[in-house]
Order: C-alpha cells, then structure tokens, then sequence
C-alpha cells in the first residue's frame, strides 16, 4: 500500500512541475512580446564615436506603428538591459546600473517614452524606408519588424545622469 | 525604518554640501608584455640574476598604435570625469623635476635642497588605479583582427578592479588603425561597468587598502611587548584599534611576527567629520594617522610613511 501512496505522489508532483512549462498559451505568449524585458536585438557592428549600431525588432498592427515600437525598444535597450556583443563589437552595460530602475523612475520613463517623446532625440538613424524582405514577417494580427538603428548611447547616458536617473562615474569624488 | 532612511539622506547631504571623497588617479600603462615582446625593454645584471624590465619611455616615442590607443582611452575617460594621467608627459616631468632640483639653491645662503635617499626613489610615475593595456594585430591569411586586453589593476591592493579581453572579427579592408579604434570604443562601456562596480563597492563598504606595521631596530621592544594597565601585547592592542575604527570592523591581518604586521582589505571610510566639524576626505595616510596619535597616548612613538592613496606604513620606536 506504502509504496502504491509514494509512486502515485510522485507521478502527481512530476505532473504539477511538468504541465506549467507545456501550458504557454496564446494570451501568454502576446505578453511575452509587450513585455518591456523582451528586447529583440542583433548587433550589426561598431558604433561611431559614443554611438551603438545594431538591428532591433519592433511589434505593431501596422508597419509604422511596429517601427515607432522599435526604435523605443532600442533605446530601453540601452538603458535597461544592455546589448549583447557580436559583428565585431563587445557587450555593452545598461546605463542604469540600479535594478528595477524602470519601476523606481517610473513616472520620469513614462513622459520619456510617451508618444513623440524625448527618446526619440537620441536615435540617430534609421532606414527611413518600411522594411522589406526577411525584416518585415506578416502575423495574423499585425507585424513584426526590424529596423537598423544608430542609439546616441553617450549623449542618452549623460541626459540621464544629468536627470538623476543615472550614475555618474566620478559621483562622490 | 525611517530613521534609516533619514539617516542615509542626511549623509549623503552631508557629503554633497562639505566635502568630496579623494579621486582616484588613473593612468594607462603598457604591460610589460606589449612592451618586452616588442623590444621596448631594458636589460640589467642584477647580481649574477638578469633582469629584464619594460622601457616606456622608448615604447611611447616610438610605437604610434600604442599612442593611439592611448589617446582614444583619454577621450573616453575624460568625457567619463577622470582624465587620466598620461605616462608620458609625467615622465618628461619627472625628468625635468630633477633637473630643477639638483640645481636649484637658495638664493641668500646657496643652500641645495634637502633629498633624502627616499625622496628620489620615491620620484617615478604613480597612479592609483593602473589602466594595464595589451593589444596586438593578428592576421589569418588576407584578414586582420585585433586581440585587446585591458586590466584595471588597483596600485596597492593589486587587486583587478575592472577587466576586459576579446578579438575584434576579422577584416580585409579596414586599416590596423581602424580596427585598434573599433577596439576601443567597444570595450570601454564595458571597462568603465566595471570600474563603476568598484566605485560602488567603495562608497558602501569603503575603501579598500593596505596597512604596515612594523618596528625600528633601536626600539627595544616590539609588537609583542605588553602595554596598558591590562598588559595586553602591543599587537592585540593594534588589531582591536583596526577592528573599532574600520568600516564594520572589516579587515585582514595577513601575516604577522613580534617585527611586522601586515594588515590587507582594511576598509577604511570615504569620509570622516574633523575637530572643526567640517567633512574630510580620507585616505589611508589620514586613517593610520588616528593610529599613531593613539599610540602616542601610550607612549608609543612611531613614523608615518605613506605609499599613496592605499598604503601607508607606521613604523613604532620614533620618528
């Protein structure tokens, strides 16, 4: 009887761990790609002097609305998670080193990133044209697109260390 | 709670409006393998022992990718707040300071200068944090890339504060020159992380150093004789300073002998409050000060001798 009680407890807590990772369902996965941590981003190359290059993904009903998506998704890159190394360049820090800063400055980030706002100062270019070809997948509801980007990555990090979003490194010296 | 968080804003106020900790001085230094490999190096017979030790001066007169590696890594620190130190130019004046003073004499009794044998050794190029660089050009067949390898090393820990290493993708078309600069401009942000990461550290733990004590041979006694009323050993009586003075008590007596004690990761404050109530910034030659005036008060005199920023020495029996 014992050991009918221990295989039959195993098999239900091997099931409870199990299911979860198979049960992403499709209301799951939309929120994967809102989430603001869900950056797309392929480095392209080197930057210019205190800039960064690289291709980033965007999501929208339309095509114009996925590439405004992505340039903002480009510079919350910047500022949040940092961008992974490849074509050449080496992995670049986030400029807000303090976890959760997107939280803690929340109401500085969301005027920042408002419709028409400031972030949009700090992207230099971009190909101007819609994208075509292999960066622009048709999905049921909407696109996906990616655009080439130039972040002014050293003029984004002194705005926020001149707004107290950001640590200087001489701060306290 | 509150009074923590009121606590902390007032310090911080504090540090704001009175004083500024000590900054650092940073300068980039070829490694002594970039230096060695390339010929830029000096040969002596120390003893039967040859030694063999880099020549800067010749490595910056003479290698123009060095010179721009280093100047680009300027830009990119100073736009950060630390202009760095240049090895060069503080060699010229190094050169040219003693110059001056070996002819320089007063001009009513043609007095010289007073040098200890000390002062002039003690005259060569410091910094507090050394910027260790390392880079060469590799081919593969048609292609060129660059190896780079940059170590943030702090001078009297000797601890790697910051570090970066990779190779660059390989190239055709772009000059070596080019791809130095690509190699630069992409492992600064990630050096300077890491030089950040240490600056935090420093602010929430203090900073790290490197204390000395040791004993004159004159003396007649040492670190095992007993003082006080309590008559406890004159060592024990130094490690219970260290512990009530150090940031949380944080520190590591390394080694030890009734001659010398080797204190190592002593944290010592950023800032302390001095008699007229004005914020100071300290530094470790400040901080084994307060140990010598305590000692004093036992009747211990003793010498302070500093090696910078980090390190001091304290050595007991007089001046």
């Amino acid at each position: 009887m014992r050991k009918v009680l221990l295989g039959f407890t195993v098999a239900v807590l091997a099931m409870v761990m199990v299911l979860p990772t198979n049960a992403q369902t499709r209301k799951e996965r939309k929120i994967l790609w809102n989430s603001q941590y869900n950056y797309e981003i392929e480095p392209v190359g080197v930057g210019q002097d205190g800039t960064k290059v690289f291709k980033v993904w965007g999501y929208g009903k339309d095509v114009g609305t996925a590439v405004m998506n992505a340039k903002e998704a480009a510079v919350a890159a910047c500022i949040f998670k940092g961008l992974p190394g490849g074509g050449g360049s080496a992995p670049t820090p986030p400029i807000c080193s303090q976890p959760n800063a997107e939280q803690i400055h929340a109401d500085y980030f969301e005027k920042f990133f408002e419709v028409g706002g400031k972030y949009l100062q700090y992207i230099a270019v971009t190909n101007d044209a819609d994208p075509s070809g292999e960066d622009r997948i048709k999905m049921k509801k909407g696109y996906k697109v990616a655009i080439y980007v130039q972040v002014m990555y050293d003029a984004l990090r002194k705005q926020l260390e001149a707004d107290g979003i950001a640590r200087r490194l001489d701060s306290g010296f | 709670m509150k009074r923590i968080l009121l606590s902390i804003s007032l310090l911080a106020l504090a540090v704001i409006a009175f004083g500024q900790a000590k900054k650092p001085i940073i300068m980039v230094v070829p490694s002594d393998q970039y230096c060695i490999s390339r010929g830029y190096k000096m040969e002596f017979n120390n003893q039967g022992l040859k030694q063999v030790l880099p020549d800067y001066k010749t490595a910056l007169q003479t290698d123009p990718d060095l010179r721009l590696v280093i100047t680009k890594m300027g830009q990119i620190m100073a736009d950060r707040g630390f202009p760095l130190k240049d090895l060069e130019q503080e060699l010229k004046n190094l050169e040219q300071e003693r110059a001056e003073s070996s002819m320089l004499t007063s001009s009513s009794s043609g007095s010289e200068m007073a040098e200890s044998p000390i002062d002039a050794l003690k005259r060569v190029a410091k910094a507090d944090i050394i910027m260790d660089l390392d880079f060469e050009v590799k081919r593969q067949g048609p292609q060129k890339y660059i190896v780079f390898n940059l170590k943030g090393l702090d001078a009297y820990t000797a601890k790697q504060v910051s570090g970066v290493a990779g190779a660059g993708s390989p190239s055709t078309s772009a000059s070596p020159e080019l791809l130095l600069e690509e190699a630069v401009l992409s492992h600064m942000d990630n050096f300077n992380a890491g030089l950040m990461r240490h600056f935090e550290d420093m602010f929430a733990n203090g900073r790290e150093v490197k204390v000395q004590i040791k004993v004159w041979a004159n003396w007649g006694e040492n670190l095992e004789s007993e003082f006080g009323s309590d008559g406890k050993e004159l060592s024990t009586i130094i490690e219970d300073w260290f512990a009530d003075n150090c940031v949380e008590g944080r520190f590591n007596l390394s080694d030890a002998t009734e001659n010398f004690m080797k204190f190592e990761q002593v944290r010592i404050p950023m800032m302390r409050t001095d008699e007229k109530g004005r914020q100071r910034a300290v530094d470790t030659r400040s901080f084994v000060s307060d140990l010598r005036k305590y000692l004093n008060g036992m009747g211990i005199p003793s010498k302070l001798y500093m090696r910078g920023l980090g390190e001091a020495w304290l050595i007991l029996g007089e001046k």
